[in-house]
């Protein structure tokens, strides 16, 4: 009898535990509008890496998306509508089974109607079926495989180009403009990493240029003396790396001590200031890479930006992502606000105003910090626009001469 | 694939460097194998600390950057001697070996005290586990005290402690400055260890233990000292193997520890696990099967060449190449 007893309490304890857990987690601030009238909250989930994996671009993704946030929370246009706007960060670790579980916390919460990110397209690939589910929108700033947009969800968008343009353009870069006859391609045996090296390769040939060999390592490797050795046996003027800078920066620091003093090229996985700190300035002095879109400094609203950037976050710098991530925040809200407009702003949050969001979203046309922010068929955007970045003496990453 | 004398020959020196480091490693399994019949599985995690001991110790010893921060001003002469010319860098690497190799070979001491020697008695598979417990506990410790990033092996603005570019070319073979160090060190401590074993009181304790623990006891040898003696010398060269490893490839990071552990665990098993000289023999073995199969098939077929090897040793050689003294143990 008191054994049956002290199970009822645990067990309410635990049911207690678990509903506490779900409102601290998921549940937020209702605001009320200026006339007093109860606001509608409407919630938007930032999905990125935060304690582990790619943190220094995850972080980077919760800073653009929550500035585009604060400033739509503070446009009349907003306010007119009776909506506030909040946002919830899920941390997936770059990890597709974490991300699988954020994604279903995202969905189980009534107020999110859409979800900026995730970084990692391994991590996308699990959690967009989810959200499919779940009628939420997702708008990636950053997955770059080519079939994500290919496996019919038709609630998945992206705003960044994909490996079937970075690669081909990287590649057209080294042969036209960099002038380079003679190509070694090693890759780290990842999707993101033999999907990007198996474009660059296919285009270099098609230039007209030679791919002397092709490697596969791993992408925690740490030793590639004998792999060294062997490229240098082979008279290359380049070696192109598909992967990430944890091993990319190792294999051009392994390259230039053992006297194989040709560029290392990669992709956006390693532009980041990792890179150049872990091969050591001098070693990685020369190396290129591509990453999408323009620089931000160049675009039309990206001055603009940097000041917004520069008052919200004093002291920090802008990582490969923050524009991105704000443009594509910036596309759940105007799906949002055309769905309020159409509907009202108390239908937003039912089913059917999730499904009119994800609808609204193809139609989707407006100058971004990234440049022109539209979509195609499939949901892939439509500015493929691609810089080469290379290491400068100074030590930095800067757009390369055209 | 393109074949010439200097092209062989540069790879197999890549491979005897390699070979070296895995050496090393390898003593510290043997060593303990060989005396208590336990596979420490914490071995490469105390591999792992070396590198991050010997990090700290160089950059302590010879990075301006650091003397320039605050309350580390009393450094600045230390550092003007390590930075003064080849005998300064000679000694900065000495003093990061010395201080890497204690502090990790007391860890090792202190893990044995506390995690094994209660376990001593216990059924063979209990230490074994409290050996994964502290290898995940070293690597979370690292994780969490440390950082979870891959940490650059070179001063705070980026240029390497030991100029590691080419140091010589003989006939088209290029050789580094690193890769010659790693080699003579290895081989240098290698033989000082041998010579210790088999000439020394204490080494021949060390052999008696290994033969029969018991019979030693009763024949006056301290048997707690021994073991904690060799989980001093193996964790600490292990430690050296972990410094060079940092400076040769570049980097250290909280898991670095788990390929090279089990590389080098597998040479100790193809040289004879218990024995020395075996381990020896199956590090710079399995490191120059590594490298040439890297240089002349593919660098994706060089971890399927090491171990079709260790199967086809452990097939013809059970015990090992130089293994006849386990063979009985078991």
């Amino acid at each position: 009898m008191g054994m049956r007893k002290i199970r009822t309490y645990v067990s309410l304890i635990a049911v207690l535990a678990a509903v506490a857990l779900v409102v601290t987690g998921c549940g937020g601030t209702t605001g009320t509008t200026d006339g007093g009238a109860k606001a509608v909250t409407v919630t938007i989930g930032i999905g990125a890496p935060i304690s582990d994996g790619a943190v220094a671009l995850g972080k980077g993704m919760v800073r653009g998306a929550n500035l585009a946030v604060k400033q739509a929370n503070e446009s009349a246009e907003i306010k007119d509508l009776g909506i506030v706007l909040q946002t919830v960060e899920g941390d997936d670790k770059g990890d597709p089974t974490t991300g699988g579980n954020v994604a279903t916390q995202f969905t189980s919460n009534p107020s999110l109607v859409g979800v900026m990110g995730h970084l990692n397209s391994g991590v996308t690939r699990v959690a967009v079926k989810i959200y499919n589910q779940g009628n939420v929108l997702q708008v990636s700033p950053a997955n770059t495989a080519v079939d994500l947009t290919q496996m019919g969800m038709k609630n998945y968008f992206r705003v960044c180009t994909i490996d079937s343009v970075q690669g081909p353009a990287a590649a057209d870069y080294a042969f036209k403009v960099a002038g380079k006859k003679v190509a070694f391609v090693v890759d780290d045996s990842t999707p993101y990493g033999t999907g990007l090296a198996d474009e660059w390769a296919k285009q270099f040939e098609a230039n007209g240029g030679k791919v002397a060999g092709r490697e596969k390592t791993g992408d925690k490797d740490t030793d590639f003396k004998a792999l060294v050795t062997a490229i240098k046996s082979k008279g290359v003027d380049i070696v192109y790396y598909g992967g990430i800078y944890n091993s990319g920066a190792l294999l051009s620091k392994q390259m230039k001590e053992g006297g194989l003093a040709v560029p290392l090229m990669g992709g956006d996985g390693i532009f980041d200031g990792e890179f150049i700190k872990l091969a050591g300035a001098a070693n990685a002095a020369g190396d290129l890479c591509t990453s999408i879109g323009l620089p931000t400094a160049e675009m039309p609203k990206g001055q603009e930006f940097i000041a917004a950037f520069k008052a919200e976050y004093p002291g920090e710098e802008i990582a490969a992502y923050d524009a991105y991530s704000y443009d594509a925040a910036n596309v759940i809200i105007k799906a949002i606000i055309a769905v309020a407009k159409e509907m009202g702003a108390d239908k937003v949050t039912t089913t059917e105003g999730k499904k009119a969001i994800i609808a609204a979203v193809p139609s989707t046309d407006f100058e971004g910090v990234s440049g022109k922010v539209s979509f195609d068929a499939n949901g892939d955007t439509t500015n493929k626009a691609i810089t080469v970045y290379a290491v400068g003496a100074d030590g930095t990453w800067a757009p390369a001469a055209k | 694939m393109t074949f010439s004398m200097s092209y062989l020959l540069e790879q197999t020196i890549n491979g005897i460097t390699l070979g070296g480091l895995y050496a090393l490693v390898a003593l510290g399994y043997t060593l303990v194998y060989g005396i208590l019949l336990m596979i420490n599985f914490a071995h490469s995690e105390l591999f792992m600390a070396g590198g991050y001991v010997g990090l700290g110790a160089l950059k302590l010893l010879g990075d301006p950057a650091v003397a320039k921060t605050a309350g580390m001003g009393f450094l600045a002469p230390i550092q003007s001697f390590f930075l003064s010319g080849t005998v300064g860098y000679i000694c900065l690497i000495a003093a990061a070996f010395v201080i890497s190799g204690i502090v990790v070979g007391f860890m090792g001491v202190f893990i044995e005290r506390f995690a094994y020697r209660p376990l001593r008695h216990a059924p063979r598979l209990a230490p074994l586990i409290s050996a994964i417990g502290v290898s995940i506990f070293l690597q979370n410790a690292a994780l969490l005290w440390i950082s979870s990033k891959q940490l650059p092996y070179s001063r705070v603005d980026g240029t390497s402690f030991v100029p590691a570019k080419t140091a010589f070319t003989v006939a088209g073979v290029n050789i580094s400055t690193m890769q010659i160090l790693i080699i003579v060190t290895s081989l240098v401590l290698l033989a000082v260890l041998d010579t210790f074993v088999s000439k020394t009181r204490i080494g021949r304790a060390m052999r008696a233990t290994s033969q029969d623990r018991d019979a030693a006891g009763l024949m006056g040898v301290d048997i707690n000292r021994v073991i904690a003696l060799a989980f001093f010398i193996g964790p600490a060269l292990g430690a050296i193997a972990g410094v060079f490893n940092g400076m040769y490839y570049g980097s250290v990071k909280y898991n670095m520890g788990f390929i090279p552990g089990i590389k080098s665990f597998t040479a100790a098993v193809i040289g004879g696990i218990g024995n020395l000289r075996g381990a020896m023999l199956g590090g710079f073995l399995l490191g120059i099967v590594e490298s040439l199969a890297s240089g002349f098939l593919s660098n994706a077929y060089r971890d399927v060449v090491a171990f079709i090897v260790l199967v086809l040793v452990l097939i013809f050689r059970p015990g090992g190449l130089l293994g006849e003294a386990v063979a009985e143990k078991v």
